[in-house]
């Protein structure tokens, strides 16, 4: 008996403890904003969408300053849900985390991030960080760019020449041109690689097309400017559907996203061109043995545009603090020396594979592309650092606006609607115009 | 020995220790420890299924956008905006296919693999514990491997399909069709969940009693009739159960139709849509609607299974 009760002592008292444990879990957890100004002795979480530096590099960032990094790899989807639902319920989620180009507008209207020229020089930064102004909302810089990424047209050298093709097309016409020839003297089937799946990345393909055609997608105030047939987005949209439609492009690409083009289909030799691709792509991709059987065949092109070179648009991705973090000044220190021109340059590889992050190709300072084209470590990086410098341009000279993601969305489901048929351009035009019309108002 | 599947309640002996009707027994010590031992579940039950439930009910009647502030009371207005997005509606019609073609598939498909797995045999344990994979597998993940089966450009059954030359180009599976696109999705989710059916109707055949199939032998029963008058009757609590949780599963599919189609027409299901309305577009109270009506949905077709297919059964 006395071991019965016993046994119902120790459950009675297990049972308390975690009524204990349960209420305090719920009770638990909630940062209100207003973090921390210490920057030694304490831990930050930074949460973005890649691999981690090396655990050298954030050991010695550790040593230097006395703030450890916890880095937490999330998928870029799940991180823009964990990044409102946080900020929604004013909880802390990470010290330092992703800001994304697109929702820039979203982000600052909501004064979900600590303005970053509260802790850096950003006017100083601009001029090395031409991609800066992709991060700015009324009037503060929302995120700091820590790589470089445009898109850019890249081209199958190998094929062209092929088909008969000796000069490199540099106007829009005679890259349709030229895609043409190649599909007719069966170099390919589908020369041309579009991504017409229902996802953010046709998006942006649409708008680097428009930007090479010669035109913007919003003006200032978020009006549409592509709703009339002679305006270059809705001949982009055209040229983008009829390209399908006419079999430069491959049927199954209307469920095919970005990245998968570019590995299935581009770094296989599938077809000869991307006209929106991802800077880099060359060296990190299709220049791999491990990833690519079109080693040494392609190479970047400026932009075939109207009457010449067009654009390149910027899409690239930045850090910034948000409001509920813990220790915002330590993780701007963070910041600062995560985008450091030196550790950029090491982590695309320009000091030797140790110091190499996985996934970074591109650094956002020209300093940190200078060193890595001059020690020969990019291909193409020359090129590159021009565009970069001088070519490549924020897809919203206003800045994205804040309801981007619903405009996007409507975007991309439209044009994919209308490369299956189910819809023709002009209502697809009509969708999208009218969604920016209903939102800007 | 009864057998027999009824609706109604068990009399039961009252429990040894019981006092009879009519007749005063000992006073029982109020005893702490089963309140106790229920309370940390119970907590977990408000604080994370209740709570948020009453939240979602009294918010979804309020304009809560993060973009458009301050919260405010809007009635109705959060529930005609759904039924007047072309989005939501056209994921609707989707989301009844991806209901209807689930649960019928699972549920059949599992009442076979059951009934199949029903007598002993050599590796039978084995062939359970690999039936068991898909479901263990994580939806993203299932999206992932049947995108390079159903793939028009690469996959693996356009490949098998022209090199057997059945067909002779390379076919277009997902996107292109409504309805070929909800079933091709819907057929990875159904691979996951009839595992799970499965098991749940094993389970139920488990408790047959073999003198029923012994008996019914002797009676000259051939084993189609032993299934209908036998078999199916005695697993309907387990089809039951292995029905609700296809509806819920299938109501709320997200994971399969994102990965395999995008955000398009031709496969979005309503729980991408409260994703899209509640975290692209900020607007929570829309958002906290659309779930109410999804919870709603699931309710009443899960009662409504119950309902029809449940029958209580005693050996």
């Amino acid at each position: 008996m006395t071991a019965f009760r016993y046994s119902r002592s120790v459950h009675l008292a297990g049972a308390l403890v975690l009524v204990g444990a349960v209420a305090t879990g719920c009770g638990g957890g909630k940062t209100g904003s207003g973090g921390s100004d210490k920057t030694t002795g304490v831990t930050i979480t930074v949460a973005l969408a890649t691999e981690p530096p090396p655990q050298a590099s954030i050991d010695a960032f550790t040593k230097s300053t006395g703030i450890t990094v916890k880095w937490t790899n999330t998928d870029w989807d799940s991180l823009q849900t964990k990044i409102a639902a946080a900020a929604t319920a004013k909880t802390y989620f990470a010290d330092a985390t992703d800001v994304d180009w697109s929702r820039v507008g979203q982000l600052g209207k909501l004064n979900w991030f600590y303005p970053m020229e509260n802790y850096l020089d950003t006017k100083a930064l601009a001029a090395e960080m031409p991609q800066l102004t992709s991060f700015s909302s009324n009037g503060h810089v929302v995120g700091i760019p820590y790589d470089a990424s445009f898109l850019v047209t890249t081209v199958n050298k190998k094929l062209f020449t092929k088909a008969g093709i000796s000069t490199m097309p540099t106007t829009i016409d005679e890259y349709t041109a030229d895609l043409k020839q190649i599909k007719s003297k069966n170099v390919a089937q589908y020369p041309l690689n579009i991504p017409f799946a229902a996802a953010e990345g046709l998006s942006t393909y649409w708008y680097q097309t428009t930007a090479a055609f010669g035109g913007t997608i919003l003006d200032g105030s978020g009006k549409p400017q592509f709703a009339t047939p002679d305006s270059p987005g809705y001949r982009a949209a055209q040229w983008m559907v009829d390209a399908i439609k006419q079999g430069l492009v491959p049927p199954g690409n209307i469920n095919v996203a970005d990245s998968q083009g570019q590995q299935t289909l581009m770094a296989k030799g599938v077809v000869a061109s991307t006209f929106a691709d991802y800077s880099g792509n060359v060296g990190s991709l299709y220049s791999v043995p491990a990833s690519s059987t079109v080693v040494d065949q392609v190479a970047y092109l400026s932009t075939p545009g109207v009457g010449g070179a067009g654009p390149n648009m910027s899409n690239p991705d930045g850090i910034g603090i948000p409001r509920q973090a813990k220790y915002p000044a330590a993780a701007a220190k963070f910041i600062d020396w995560f985008t450091s021109a030196q550790n950029q340059a090491d982590f695309a590889g320009a000091s030797g594979p140790d110091k190499v992050m996985p996934g970074y190709f591109l650094p956002s300072r020209l300093a940190g592309m200078a060193e890595l084209t001059q020690k020969g470590k990019l291909i193409g990086g020359q090129q590159l650092a021009d565009l970069l410098k001088n070519s490549a341009k924020p897809v919203f000279p206003e800045g994205a606006p804040s309801w981007y993601p619903e405009f996007s969305k409507s975007v991309y489901t439209s044009l994919h609607a209308a490369a299956t048929g189910s819809m023709s351009v002009d209502d697809a035009i009509h969708a999208m115009a009218g969604t920016a019309n209903k939102l800007s108002s | 020995m009864t057998v027999g599947t009824h609706s109604g309640r068990r009399h039961d002996v009252p429990p040894a220790g019981t006092a009879a009707p009519g007749r005063a027994g000992p006073r029982r010590r109020f005893d702490l420890l089963p309140y106790a031992l229920v309370t940390p579940l119970t907590l977990f039950i408000v604080a994370l299924a209740l709570v948020p439930a009453g939240v979602t009910i009294v918010q979804s009647f309020f304009r809560v956008d993060e973009l458009d502030p301050p919260t405010r009371f809007t009635g109705l207005d959060n529930f005609r905006q759904l039924f007047a997005d072309g989005a939501v509606r056209s994921s609707l019609v989707n989301t009844g296919l991806y209901v209807v073609i689930g649960v019928l598939l699972s549920t059949v498909l599992g009442i076979v693999m059951a009934v199949t797995l029903q007598r002993p045999f050599r590796g039978r344990s084995i062939l359970i514990a690999v039936l068991i994979l898909p479901w263990a597998l994580p939806g993203v993940v299932e999206g992932l491997v049947w995108t390079g089966i159903w793939d028009a450009n690469i996959g693996l059954l356009n490949s098998v399909l022209t090199s057997t030359h059945l067909i002779s180009h390379y076919q277009v599976f997902l996107g292109q069709h409504r309805f070929l696109t909800i079933l091709a999705i819907e057929l990875v989710q159904v691979w996951q969940m009839t595992p799970l059916s499965t098991l749940l109707i094993l389970a139920s055949l488990q408790n047959i009693p073999s003198e029923l199939y012994e008996a019914a032998v002797l009676d000259g029963c051939t084993p189609w009739q032993a299934l209908r008058r036998i078999t199916l009757p005695l697993a309907r609590p387990g089809i039951a159960i292995a029905m609700v949780q296809a509806v819920i599963a299938t109501l709320n599919v997200f994971d399969q139709p994102y990965v395999l189609n995008g955000s398009a027409d031709t496969g979005a299901s309503l729980t991408m849509q409260t994703y899209f309305i509640s975290f692209q577009n900020l607007d929570f109270g829309e958002g906290y609607a659309l779930s109410l009506l999804i919870t709603v949905a699931t309710l009443i077709l899960s009662l409504g299974v119950v309902k029809l297919v449940y029958r209580q059964v005693e050996f």
